[in-house]
């Protein structure tokens, strides 16, 4: 068996740097290891001493991800996790693939995963996390997941499968009473996070939860949380426990980002016990990159450039509620990625004055929306490239930052065509 | 003196989900924009069925949705019918389409009375469709996406139009839809409205036809321009459809 793994790292290597060479698909050797080594996740990420840490939710888990291993790693555990996005079986295999060696062991104490919701079972199946974090359940991708319904069903299936600690975000419709929703364990423990009751009624679209109909519920916020934001700042919060309180910077502004951040600190204590520091965990996410996509500031020339990512509903709207004003210069894609971009009659627009340009085959789509928000479109150009170059043209912005409003698929492509050629995450 | 439109909206805090309230807000604009004032009731369990309504509305939602919905519009489903039979023009959207239905059919079996406007029924399950959908309707060319669990029977009516791309009522009728008199239920959704303007405008006014007043149908800049992207968006999607 072990013959089979090394010769799924060595293939699976060399594929990895002809795809770097071209600057993209870093799923495609993890998906190759995997076709010689079926069992190569299992085979690897279980020998990992302190099990894995599995992070789901509609949004938020590559920020959180990124935090929970920052912090773990502040506390001097060695930590493996996958880079942001690649969170499909293939996507672990391509990020075990940079770090294993060829007899198939990982030096780490423990591995954090961003797990995707529709393959959710199916990795906690192989991976047996100790430690389950969900952080929400948003509408999300129903081209894919059809009804927010099956991704409850999805993440009820992951949370039931976390051997020692759950944690659950009080503050989400669907999450608030999950714990009550799966068969009970002994060795499990069930913590939550959430944010102080003001704070949510503060913000202008609370926190973006999925409507849940019908069956018997406890209202979201009820349950009483280990970790919780107790206040917000521009890209700071405070954290608060039973026992302290304690500043964190956030990548971005946002509820949402704070909310992460509450999340990640809960997983933390639940994983570290006793060795849980809350300065350390101030310590951590201050000097923490920002994931790419996710309020990241790009430098380009003499010119910051926002980009927004929209994934979702939520995402786009909890965005652009974190927005302090009306962004001076505003470029928008979409594409296939968003096969069905109905839900932007959801969004509420209004912190958008107006938007420059719009490109991506989704474009009209989004001016028709925009204009009925009687928001002023600067045009439309549906080839991508001369878009960018006209945006990117305009002059300098007073306030010295242009916006780009993305979706996925768009900001990968963006990134890329601008000279970010790293691997998503910045894979090494 | 403003002409008034009166919107009744059903059950709009559970049928509301994917966009589908843009319908509405769609007709408001373009209403508002040709110098008529809007007013939208909106209909939930228990509140008292108003009178003198120009135009029904209905959006989607999940099953679960659709199950806590459903006593809502038995309770006013007489009265629905009788709108539907003085002529007030129907629009409905694929959950909502469904309960307007004589029946829905569930998984498991068990059959959700409808409120019996449109005559068809709705079986849940069959392959899950996904993807953009395209029409050629009495409108010209009907755009949107198509994301549906079930197929519905409409026996001898008329539908909305034929499939180009898509798959419609059921995998082997060809068809999409219910459009009889003034009543169009579908599966499209974008929302509908948006993508399609002249469905939006056809419905507005039959609804002030009803009243003895003629729809505008003098230029605005505004609605020209979202026109124009509307139709660019039609353009793209008829030409380069796809699906799951």
């Amino acid at each position: 068996m072990t013959l089979r793994i090394t010769a799924a790292v060595l293939v699976g290597r060399a594929v990895r740097v002809a795809a770097r060479l071209r600057g993209g698909g870093s799923a495609i050797p993890g998906k190759i290891a995997m076709t010689i080594a079926p069992n190569f996740l299992e085979e690897t990420i279980s020998r990992i001493p302190q099990g894995v840490v599995a992070v789901s939710g509609s949004n938020g888990k590559s920020t959180t991800t990124n935090m929970l291993a920052a912090v773990l790693r502040a506390h001097g555990l060695v930590v493996f996790t996958n880079p942001s996005g690649g969170n499909l079986p293939q996507g672990i295999a391509s990020a075990v693939l940079s770090e294993v060696s060829l007899s198939g062991r990982l030096n780490a104490d423990i591995a954090v995963l961003e797990i995707d919701e529709g393959y959710g079972i199916g990795l906690t199946t192989l991976l047996k996390p100790r430690t389950v974090l969900l952080l929400n359940i948003q509408i999300d991708q129903l081209n894919r997941f059809h009804e927010p319904e099956r991704v409850v069903n999805m993440l009820r299936g992951v949370a039931g499968a976390a051997t020692r600690n759950l944690i659950l975000n009080r503050d989400d419709n669907h999450l608030v009473d999950l714990d009550t929703k799966i068969p009970a364990s002994a060795a499990r423990s069930v913590t939550f996070f959430g944010a102080d009751p003001a704070l949510i009624e503060g913000a202008a679209h609370g926190v973006a939860s999925a409507q849940r109909f019908g069956d018997s519920r406890i209202a979201a916020g009820s349950r009483l949380a280990a970790v919780t934001v107790s206040s917000l700042g521009p890209s700071s919060a405070v954290l608060s426990t039973a026992e302290a309180s304690f500043p964190v910077r956030l990548p971005s502004r946002g509820l949402h980002y704070a909310l992460d951040a509450a999340g990640a600190t809960a997983a933390a204590r639940a994983v570290l016990g006793q060795a849980f520091d809350t300065s350390l965990v101030t310590t951590a996410l201050e000097g923490l990159a920002t994931v790419y996509g996710r309020g990241e500031l790009l430098t380009i020339g003499d010119e910051s450039v926002e980009i927004i990512m929209m994934k979702n509903p939520a995402s786009l709207q909890l965005n652009l509620d974190a927005l302090e004003t009306a962004p001076e210069q505003v470029f928008l894609a979409v594409d296939e990625g968003t096969p069905d971009p109905s839900w932007i009659y959801d969004i509420d627009l209004s912190a958008l004055d107006h938007v420059d340009l719009i490109t991506g085959s989704k474009a009209n789509q989004f001016a028709v929306r925009l204009r009925y928000a009687g928001i002023p479109v600067g045009g439309v150009d549906l080839d991508i490239r001369n878009a960018v170059k006209k945006f990117l043209a305009l002059p300098k912005p007073s306030r010295g930052r242009k916006t780009m409003i993305l979706n996925y698929e768009q900001m990968m492509l963006i990134r890329n065509s601008l000279g970010f050629k790293d691997l998503e995450g910045g894979a090494k | 003196m403003r002409e008034t439109v009166r919107i009744l909206h059903l059950v709009p805090s559970t049928l509301g989900q994917n966009g589908e309230t843009g319908n509405v807000m769609v007709l408001t604009r373009r209403a508002e924009l040709h110098g008529l004032a809007v007013e939208v009731l909106q209909q939930e369990a228990g509140d008292e069925f108003p009178f003198d309504i120009d135009l029904v509305y209905i959006g989607s939602g999940p099953v679960s949705a659709q199950i806590v919905a459903q006593p809502a519009i038995l309770e006013v489903a007489s009265d629905l019918r009788q709108l539907a039979d003085e002529g007030v023009p129907f629009l409905a959207i694929a959950a909502g389409f469904q309960l307007l239905g004589e029946s829905v059919t569930m998984a498991d079996g068990s059959v959700l009375e409808g409120a019996g406007v449109f005559p068809v029924t709705t079986t849940v399950g069959g392959v899950r469709v996904v993807g953009d959908f395209v029409v050629e309707s009495r409108l010209g060319t009907l755009v949107g996406f198509e994301n549906r669990g079930s197929v519905v029977e409409i026996g001898a009516a008329t539908p909305v139009g034929t499939v180009t791309y898509g798959q419609g009522n059921t995998v082997e009728s060809g068809v999409e839809g219910y459009w009889v008199g003034n009543l169009v239920g579908t599966h499209l959704h974008g929302p509908v409205l948006a993508n399609n303007p002249g469905l939006a405008d056809w419905l507005l006014s039959v609804a002030l036809e009803r009243r003895g007043v003629v729809y505008p149908t003098d230029a605005v800049p505004e609605l020209e321009e979202i026109d124009r992207y509307a139709a660019e968006a039609r353009r793209v999607i008829a030409a380069g459809p796809l699906s799951e």
